[in-house]
């Protein structure tokens, strides 16, 4: 059985009429629709509540700014990287989509330890130092930093937008706030599809960009502006014409029929993280003073 | 002309989709019919060198287009998305006719010249003043295929043409089509509008699945 069919057909036929454009293509969305509250989305899920996965994300990201130590950072790294296996977030698509992303932290790293040398110098070339265990330990750290704060954003895709979005209602986040947030989440895949068609329209018009100086490459990328922003502005005025139909922000409080509600075990983790980031402190003032 | 010699393609994502194809344009102008989901973008898509086969080859006249980058491939085929919106870049529709060319090294006036003409032939002059954000649907879709006919492709996918055109829009594109495939020019039109297949004298192929129904 095709789930992603059905979701998509289920999904117009749920009175989205032909609203979207994604209703006609070929490919039904990603995500579905998350303002319709018939369905309990994931509701009898083994995973946590959604509010426990904010709070370790915010323990995570909190440390990730703070802390200064290589160690520190590849433990708490760790410790993220459990947590997504855990959730059983998919780390191949993840990491595809940030390969790029990876280079560029590793074009980091070496520089780093080019030009901010310290410590022991492990590689040089005539007298200047190309690696040093400073310079390295700094590189390290950005790159743990940086793939700490994607590990804990990437905690939250196992959940439906549904779920989430329900989860910052809950947590007394105005509607229209945790509303938008979700929206441009979801269209950011169908924002990604309409860009690589541009691009693939502009390359068949016998383009070929690697022949092109930089100035004409500035040139063409401007062009690309244009249908961005035209699809963009068509999804906001389609969408913004069926929020009307259903009567969105009629009234002044809305209601829910899927809710959320904190079980034992989700208790049970919100304790274990409060008292980790207690720990965290006291490990951090004592290493401090010490 | 287009020839497929027993090609598949899955999405990476969507394993339980294949193509499975082996087909060879036998006229000027080739009409692959099918259910929604059937395949048939995938198909115009493999044609026009926007995706890659898993297995098996595509061939333009007896060459490979593996090897071939999409600017390349671009010089000989065409290819109308169903959404017109996504193929059009400048504000005006001169310019978009003229951009690619200046680009590719025209100089200004000639890029400009050869727009007027295009402009003239898919009945644009209305329009040149309009930005082309306002365009309606119809006059989208010529300006996309005046901009793609000025790279003087040999093939040309449409993919749905006739989707939100009224019957005298569909009979004026069967028209410009016609003249087209007059000069020569292979097409491969997907539709599920048997009429306007067969007011181009297309050549009718099924595709069911994945996989092209014979006779
Ligand atoms: N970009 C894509 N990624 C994954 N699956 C896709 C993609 N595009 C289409 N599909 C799937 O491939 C199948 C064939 O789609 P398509 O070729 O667009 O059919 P048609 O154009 O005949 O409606 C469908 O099941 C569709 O869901
Ligand atoms: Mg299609």
């Amino acid at each position: 059985m095709d789930s992603r069919k059905v979701k998509g057909r289920e999904w117009c036929q749920r009175g989205r009429f032909a609203l979207t454009p994604q209703c006609q293509g070929n490919r039904p969305p990603d995500t579905a629709p998350d303002t319709a509250d018939t369905r309990p989305a994931d509701t009898d899920s083994k995973r946590p509540d959604p509010r426990v996965i904010f709070a370790l994300a915010l323990f995570f990201s909190g440390f990730g700014v703070a802390l200064r130590d290589v160690r520190f950072m590849a433990a708490l790294l760790c410790l993220a990287l459990l947590c997504a296996v855990l959730l059983r977030v998919r780390f191949k698509r993840l990491f595809g989509r940030f390969k790029r992303l990876w280079q560029v932290v590793l074009m980091v790293a070496l520089l780093q330890s080019l030009f901010a040398p310290s410590g022991l110098v492990w590689l040089q070339l005539w007298n200047v130092p190309l690696l040093t265990s400073g310079g390295l330990e700094k590189g390290l750290l950005v790159l743990f930093r940086l793939a700490l704060f994607i590990t804990s954003a990437a905690l939250f895709t196992p959940y439906p937008a549904r779920a989430l979005i329900q989860a910052m209602v809950q947590l007394r986040l105005p509607y229209e706030v945790a509303y938008m947030v979700s929206v441009g989440i979801r269209f950011i895949p169908q924002l990604g599809e309409e860009l690589r068609d541009s691009l693939t329209a502009l390359a068949l018009r016998g383009i070929v960009i690697r022949e092109l100086k930089l100035k004409q490459r500035v040139k063409l990328y401007s062009y690309l502006l244009l249908p961005v922003l035209a699809a963009s502005l068509q999804n906001a005025r389609e969408l913004a014409m069926s929020l009307d139909m259903r009567a969105f922000r009629a009234h002044p409080k809305r209601t829910s029929y899927y809710t959320l509600t904190l079980n034992r075990w989700d208790w049970v983790l919100l304790c274990v993280i409060l008292l980790l980031t207690l720990f965290a402190f006291f490990a951090w003032f004592a290493v401090k003073s010490w | 002309m287009i020839r497929f010699e027993q090609v598949t393609f899955a999405y990476p994502n969507r394993q339980d989709f294949r193509l499975t194809v082996d087909f060879f344009a036998s006229g000027a102008c080739t009409a692959l019919l099918g259910e929604n989901g059937s395949g048939k973008t995938t198909f115009g898509k493999l044609a026009a060198g926007i995706l890659k086969p898993d297995t098996g080859r595509i061939l333009y006249d007896g060459q490979d287009i593996a090897g071939l980058k999409l600017g390349e491939i671009g010089r000989q085929a065409g290819y109308l998305f169903q959404e017109p919106a996504r193929q059009i870049f400048a504000a005006r529709p001169l310019e978009e006719i003229a951009f690619p060319l200046e680009l590719r090294g025209m100089a200004k006036p000639e890029a400009e010249q050869k727009a007027r003409a295009l402009c003239e032939e898919f009945e644009l002059n209305d329009t040149l003043d309009q930005t082309t954000y306002t365009l309606s649907r119809g006059e989208k879709q010529r300006l996309a295929l005046a901009a793609i006919m000025a790279c003087e492709p040999r093939f040309l996918v449409l993919d749905e043409p006739t989707t939100g055109l009224d019957r005298r829009r569909r009979e004026l594109l069967a028209a410009t089509l016609r003249r087209l495939l007059a000069r020569d020019l292979g097409l491969l039109v997907i539709t599920h509008d048997r009429t306007f297949a067969e007011s181009l004298g297309a050549d009718p192929r099924f595709i069911k699945e994945g996989v092209l129904l014979d006779g």
